[in-house]
Protein backbone atom coordinates (compact mmCIF):
# COMPACT_ATOMS: atom_id res chain seq x y z
CA UNK A 1 0.00 0.00 0.00
CA UNK A 2 3.31 2.15 0.86
CA UNK A 3 4.27 1.35 -2.44
CA UNK A 4 1.57 2.06 -4.15
CA UNK A 5 0.84 5.66 -2.41
CA UNK A 6 4.88 6.81 -3.00
CA UNK A 7 3.66 5.61 -7.06
CA UNK A 8 0.99 7.74 -6.48
CA UNK A 9 2.78 10.94 -5.39
CA UNK A 10 5.54 9.85 -8.15
CA UNK A 11 3.08 9.66 -10.43
CA UNK A 12 1.68 13.47 -9.35
CA UNK A 13 4.72 15.00 -9.61
CA UNK A 14 5.49 13.93 -13.00
CA UNK A 15 2.11 15.03 -14.19
CA UNK A 16 2.75 18.59 -12.54
CA UNK A 17 6.15 18.95 -13.81
CA UNK A 18 4.88 17.52 -17.27
CA UNK A 19 1.81 20.55 -17.10
CA UNK A 20 4.81 23.23 -15.94
CA UNK A 21 6.85 22.53 -19.33
CA UNK A 22 3.93 22.63 -21.15
CA UNK A 23 2.31 26.13 -19.99
CA UNK A 24 6.26 27.18 -20.54
CA UNK A 25 6.01 25.98 -24.00
CA UNK A 26 3.30 27.80 -24.96
CA UNK A 27 4.49 30.58 -23.32
CA UNK A 28 7.40 30.58 -25.97
CA UNK A 29 5.37 30.27 -28.58
CA UNK A 30 3.95 33.09 -27.51
CA UNK A 31 6.70 35.09 -27.37
CA UNK A 32 7.32 34.24 -31.01
CA UNK A 33 4.59 36.84 -32.01
CA UNK A 34 4.36 40.35 -30.81
CA UNK A 35 0.78 41.12 -29.40
CA UNK A 36 0.42 44.75 -29.01
CA UNK A 37 2.44 46.92 -31.49
CA UNK A 38 -0.23 47.97 -34.49
CA UNK A 39 1.84 51.32 -35.94
CA UNK A 40 4.56 51.11 -38.15
CA UNK A 41 4.66 48.54 -40.31
CA UNK A 42 6.29 48.91 -43.30
CA UNK A 43 4.07 48.37 -47.02
CA UNK A 44 7.65 47.49 -48.65
CA UNK A 45 8.66 44.84 -45.84
CA UNK A 46 4.99 43.42 -46.19
CA UNK A 47 5.42 42.88 -49.77
CA UNK A 48 8.73 41.33 -48.99
CA UNK A 49 7.83 38.94 -46.54
CA UNK A 50 5.24 37.66 -48.87
CA UNK A 51 7.22 37.46 -51.73
CA UNK A 52 9.57 35.17 -49.45
CA UNK A 53 6.59 33.07 -48.10
CA UNK A 54 5.95 32.64 -51.96
CA UNK A 55 9.84 31.43 -52.45
CA UNK A 56 11.50 34.63 -54.14
CA UNK A 57 14.77 34.84 -52.22
CA UNK A 58 15.72 38.10 -53.87
CA UNK A 59 12.78 39.37 -51.56
CA UNK A 60 14.31 37.91 -48.44
CA UNK A 61 18.05 38.80 -49.77
CA UNK A 62 15.98 42.91 -49.56
CA UNK A 63 15.09 42.24 -45.95
CA UNK A 64 18.12 41.04 -44.59
CA UNK A 65 19.94 43.64 -46.22
CA UNK A 66 17.83 46.54 -44.88
CA UNK A 67 17.99 44.87 -41.23
CA UNK A 68 21.56 43.53 -40.51
CA UNK A 69 22.62 46.32 -39.64
CA UNK A 70 20.17 47.02 -36.85
CA UNK A 71 20.39 43.53 -36.04
CA UNK A 72 24.17 43.73 -35.73
CA UNK A 73 24.03 46.48 -33.45
CA UNK A 74 21.95 44.51 -30.96
CA UNK A 75 23.98 41.36 -31.28
CA UNK A 76 26.77 43.54 -30.69
CA UNK A 77 26.11 43.59 -27.00
CA UNK A 78 25.37 40.23 -27.01
CA UNK A 79 28.90 39.42 -28.25
CA UNK A 80 31.99 41.50 -28.83
CA UNK A 81 34.19 38.45 -30.95
CA UNK A 82 33.54 39.40 -34.35
CA UNK A 83 32.88 35.58 -35.72
CA UNK A 84 30.62 34.70 -33.07
CA UNK A 85 28.89 38.10 -33.45
CA UNK A 86 28.43 37.58 -37.86
CA UNK A 87 27.48 34.25 -36.79
CA UNK A 88 24.92 35.29 -34.31
CA UNK A 89 23.40 37.38 -36.82
CA UNK A 90 23.03 34.50 -39.37
CA UNK A 91 21.12 32.66 -36.97
CA UNK A 92 18.94 35.26 -36.60
CA UNK A 93 18.16 35.58 -39.97
CA UNK A 94 17.54 31.80 -40.37
CA UNK A 95 15.68 31.76 -37.15
CA UNK A 96 13.77 34.68 -38.95
CA UNK A 97 13.08 32.57 -41.97
CA UNK A 98 12.27 29.73 -40.93
CA UNK A 99 9.75 30.95 -38.40
CA UNK A 100 8.23 33.63 -40.80
CA UNK A 101 4.50 32.20 -40.79
CA UNK A 102 4.55 33.49 -36.97
CA UNK A 103 5.06 36.62 -38.17
CA UNK A 104 1.50 37.98 -38.56
CA UNK A 105 2.13 42.01 -39.79
CA UNK A 106 0.66 43.73 -36.72
CA UNK A 107 4.14 44.66 -35.62
CA UNK A 108 6.98 46.33 -37.46
CA UNK A 109 9.07 43.58 -38.63
CA UNK A 110 11.88 45.13 -37.06
CA UNK A 111 10.48 44.79 -33.62
CA UNK A 112 9.89 41.03 -34.72
CA UNK A 113 13.72 40.62 -35.68
CA UNK A 114 14.99 42.54 -32.67
CA UNK A 115 12.66 39.97 -30.30
CA UNK A 116 14.23 37.21 -32.28
CA UNK A 117 17.60 38.76 -31.77
CA UNK A 118 17.71 38.88 -27.85
CA UNK A 119 16.40 35.25 -27.68
CA UNK A 120 19.09 34.35 -30.12
CA UNK A 121 21.75 36.25 -28.00
CA UNK A 122 20.76 35.12 -24.68
CA UNK A 123 20.75 31.70 -25.48
CA UNK A 124 24.65 32.49 -26.47
CA UNK A 125 25.00 33.72 -23.54
CA UNK A 126 23.13 31.08 -21.75
CA UNK A 127 25.56 28.42 -23.47
CA UNK A 128 29.03 30.25 -22.72
CA UNK A 129 27.75 30.45 -19.13
CA UNK A 130 26.95 26.73 -19.13
CA UNK A 131 30.52 26.08 -20.39
CA UNK A 132 31.87 28.70 -18.02
CA UNK A 133 33.76 30.68 -21.11
CA UNK A 134 33.86 34.04 -19.65
CA UNK A 135 36.60 36.60 -19.86
CA UNK A 136 38.41 36.84 -16.97
CA UNK A 137 37.46 40.74 -15.06
CA UNK A 138 39.21 41.98 -12.64
CA UNK A 139 37.64 45.01 -10.64
CA UNK A 140 40.54 47.37 -10.96
CA UNK A 141 39.31 48.18 -14.55
CA UNK A 142 36.38 49.19 -12.97
CA UNK A 143 37.69 51.11 -10.43
CA UNK A 144 40.31 53.14 -12.18
CA UNK A 145 37.62 54.13 -15.47
CA UNK A 146 35.26 55.31 -12.74
CA UNK A 147 37.98 57.22 -10.58
CA UNK A 148 36.62 60.61 -11.44
CA UNK A 149 33.94 62.24 -13.71
CA UNK A 150 37.10 63.44 -16.12
CA UNK A 151 37.89 59.42 -16.94
CA UNK A 152 35.02 58.63 -17.49
CA UNK A 153 34.09 61.04 -19.95
CA UNK A 154 37.10 60.28 -21.78
CA UNK A 155 36.71 56.77 -22.16
CA UNK A 156 36.63 55.41 -26.05
CA UNK A 157 33.13 54.18 -26.68
CA UNK A 158 34.42 50.60 -27.32
CA UNK A 159 36.30 51.06 -23.89
CA UNK A 160 33.19 52.00 -22.16
CA UNK A 161 31.28 49.00 -23.76
CA UNK A 162 33.88 46.31 -23.55
CA UNK A 163 33.94 47.53 -19.45
CA UNK A 164 30.29 47.24 -18.83
CA UNK A 165 30.08 44.02 -21.23
CA UNK A 166 33.15 41.96 -19.47
CA UNK A 167 31.34 43.40 -15.78
CA UNK A 168 27.48 42.09 -16.87
CA UNK A 169 29.29 39.09 -17.58
CA UNK A 170 29.94 38.48 -14.53
CA UNK A 171 26.51 38.04 -13.32
CA UNK A 172 23.85 35.37 -14.35
CA UNK A 173 22.42 35.65 -17.85
CA UNK A 174 19.00 36.16 -16.43
CA UNK A 175 20.66 39.60 -14.81
CA UNK A 176 22.60 40.61 -17.49
CA UNK A 177 19.60 40.39 -19.91
CA UNK A 178 17.71 42.95 -18.31
CA UNK A 179 20.37 45.33 -17.55
CA UNK A 180 22.12 45.58 -20.67
CA UNK A 181 18.49 46.27 -22.06
CA UNK A 182 18.18 48.53 -19.42
CA UNK A 183 21.20 50.42 -19.67
CA UNK A 184 22.90 50.20 -23.37
CA UNK A 185 19.71 49.86 -25.11
CA UNK A 186 17.87 51.88 -22.79
CA UNK A 187 14.57 49.89 -22.46
CA UNK A 188 11.84 50.67 -20.41
CA UNK A 189 10.12 47.97 -18.76
CA UNK A 190 7.41 47.17 -21.51
CA UNK A 191 10.53 47.58 -24.07
CA UNK A 192 12.10 44.40 -21.86
CA UNK A 193 9.15 42.54 -21.75
CA UNK A 194 8.46 42.53 -25.39
CA UNK A 195 11.77 41.99 -25.97
CA UNK A 196 12.63 39.51 -23.59
CA UNK A 197 9.29 37.61 -23.81
CA UNK A 198 8.78 37.93 -20.01
CA UNK A 199 5.97 39.50 -17.90
CA UNK A 200 6.27 42.99 -17.05
CA UNK A 201 6.07 41.77 -13.17
CA UNK A 202 8.85 39.54 -13.94
CA UNK A 203 10.87 42.43 -15.85
CA UNK A 204 10.26 44.85 -12.94
CA UNK A 205 11.38 41.61 -10.36
CA UNK A 206 14.23 40.26 -12.20
CA UNK A 207 15.68 43.68 -12.63
CA UNK A 208 15.56 44.64 -8.79
CA UNK A 209 17.61 41.16 -7.84
CA UNK A 210 20.24 42.28 -11.06
CA UNK A 211 20.86 45.94 -9.76
CA UNK A 212 20.83 44.42 -6.30
CA UNK A 213 24.13 41.52 -7.42
CA UNK A 214 25.47 44.75 -9.77
CA UNK A 215 26.00 47.13 -6.63
CA UNK A 216 27.30 44.24 -4.29
CA UNK A 217 29.53 43.44 -7.69
CA UNK A 218 30.82 46.57 -8.37
CA UNK A 219 30.96 47.88 -4.83
CA UNK A 220 33.98 45.30 -3.81
CA UNK A 221 37.00 47.76 -3.89
CA UNK A 222 40.80 47.14 -4.95
CA UNK A 223 41.93 44.14 -7.24
CA UNK A 224 39.92 40.94 -6.27
CA UNK A 225 39.27 38.87 -9.73
CA UNK A 226 35.68 37.94 -10.47
CA UNK A 227 35.62 33.98 -11.84
CA UNK B 1 28.37 59.61 -7.84
CA UNK B 2 26.85 56.64 -7.22
CA UNK B 3 27.62 53.16 -8.50
CA UNK B 4 24.37 53.32 -10.68
CA UNK B 5 25.01 57.16 -11.74
CA UNK B 6 28.95 55.45 -12.71
CA UNK B 7 27.51 52.47 -14.71
CA UNK B 8 24.47 55.14 -16.43
CA UNK B 9 27.69 57.46 -17.32
CA UNK B 10 29.64 54.86 -18.60
CA UNK B 11 26.10 53.61 -20.82
CA UNK B 12 26.05 56.48 -22.28
CA UNK B 13 29.77 56.17 -23.77
CA UNK B 14 29.32 52.99 -24.77
CA UNK B 15 25.96 54.10 -26.89
CA UNK B 16 28.22 55.99 -28.86
CA UNK B 17 30.17 53.02 -30.08
CA UNK B 18 29.21 52.44 -33.66
CA UNK B 19 29.13 48.39 -33.87
CA UNK B 20 30.92 45.95 -37.03
CA UNK B 21 29.41 46.17 -39.76
CA UNK B 22 28.46 42.85 -41.52
CA UNK B 23 27.26 41.53 -44.62
CA UNK B 24 25.21 37.88 -44.44
CA UNK B 25 22.92 38.02 -47.12
CA UNK B 26 24.94 35.75 -49.10
CA UNK B 27 25.88 33.58 -46.20
CA UNK B 28 22.18 33.21 -44.97
CA UNK B 29 20.59 32.27 -48.57
CA UNK B 30 23.07 29.78 -48.85
CA UNK B 31 22.32 27.88 -45.74
CA UNK B 32 18.81 28.37 -46.31
CA UNK B 33 19.44 27.09 -49.51
CA UNK B 34 22.14 24.32 -48.46
CA UNK B 35 19.45 22.57 -45.89
CA UNK B 36 16.60 23.15 -48.21
CA UNK B 37 14.78 24.95 -45.20
CA UNK B 38 11.74 26.14 -45.83
CA UNK B 39 9.21 28.39 -43.56
CA UNK B 40 6.57 26.17 -41.82
CA UNK B 41 3.30 26.74 -43.24
CA UNK B 42 0.37 27.54 -40.84
CA UNK B 43 -1.14 24.00 -41.61
CA UNK B 44 2.54 22.62 -40.58
CA UNK B 45 2.60 24.56 -37.63
CA UNK B 46 -0.98 23.43 -36.61
CA UNK B 47 -0.18 19.79 -37.02
CA UNK B 48 3.22 20.22 -35.09
CA UNK B 49 1.37 21.67 -32.15
CA UNK B 50 -1.31 18.56 -32.35
CA UNK B 51 1.35 16.07 -32.29
CA UNK B 52 3.08 18.17 -29.24
CA UNK B 53 -0.54 18.27 -27.39
CA UNK B 54 -0.86 14.87 -28.03
CA UNK B 55 2.15 13.87 -26.73
CA UNK B 56 1.73 16.10 -23.82
CA UNK B 57 -1.71 14.37 -22.93
CA UNK B 58 -0.38 10.21 -23.83
CA UNK B 59 2.64 10.10 -21.81
CA UNK B 60 0.55 11.46 -18.37
CA UNK B 61 -2.66 9.40 -18.95
CA UNK B 62 -0.57 5.97 -19.33
CA UNK B 63 1.65 7.25 -16.33
CA UNK B 64 -2.02 7.08 -14.51
CA UNK B 65 -3.40 4.62 -15.63
CA UNK B 66 -0.08 2.58 -14.90
CA UNK B 67 -0.68 3.95 -11.42
CA UNK B 68 -4.39 2.91 -11.42
CA UNK B 69 -3.52 -0.89 -12.84
CA UNK B 70 -0.97 -1.39 -9.84
CA UNK B 71 -3.36 0.13 -7.32
CA UNK B 72 -6.35 -2.58 -8.79
CA UNK B 73 -3.57 -4.68 -9.24
CA UNK B 74 -2.93 -5.00 -5.80
CA UNK B 75 -5.92 -6.91 -4.02
CA UNK B 76 -5.90 -9.49 -7.25
CA UNK B 77 -1.80 -10.42 -6.29
CA UNK B 78 -3.32 -10.84 -2.25
CA UNK B 79 -5.34 -13.21 -3.89
CA UNK B 80 -3.34 -15.36 -5.90
CA UNK B 81 -0.56 -15.33 -3.61
CA UNK B 82 -3.29 -16.64 -0.80
CA UNK B 83 -4.05 -19.68 -3.25
CA UNK B 84 -0.79 -20.32 -4.03
CA UNK B 85 -0.28 -23.42 -1.85
CA UNK B 86 -2.64 -25.10 -4.73
CA UNK B 87 -0.02 -24.31 -7.63
CA UNK B 88 2.50 -26.42 -5.45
Amino acid sequence: MVGTQSLRLDVEAFVGALIAESVRALADAAYAQPQDMTVGVSAGDLEDVERTRGGDSDAYRRLIERYQDYVAGILWRFSRDRRDHEELVQDVFVEAYLGLATYRRKAPFQHWLARIATRVGYRYWKERARRRKMEAFNLEQWDRATENDGILDALEPDHAATLLYNLFEQLPPRDRLVLTLRYLDQCDVAETAQRTGWTKTMVKVQTLRAKRRLQNLVQRTGTELIR
Amino acid sequence: MNWEQKIERLAVRARAERPPKVDVAQSVLEMLTAGQAEPLTVAERFWMWLAAASSAIAVPTAAIAFALYVRSAGPLSGIVEAISWATK
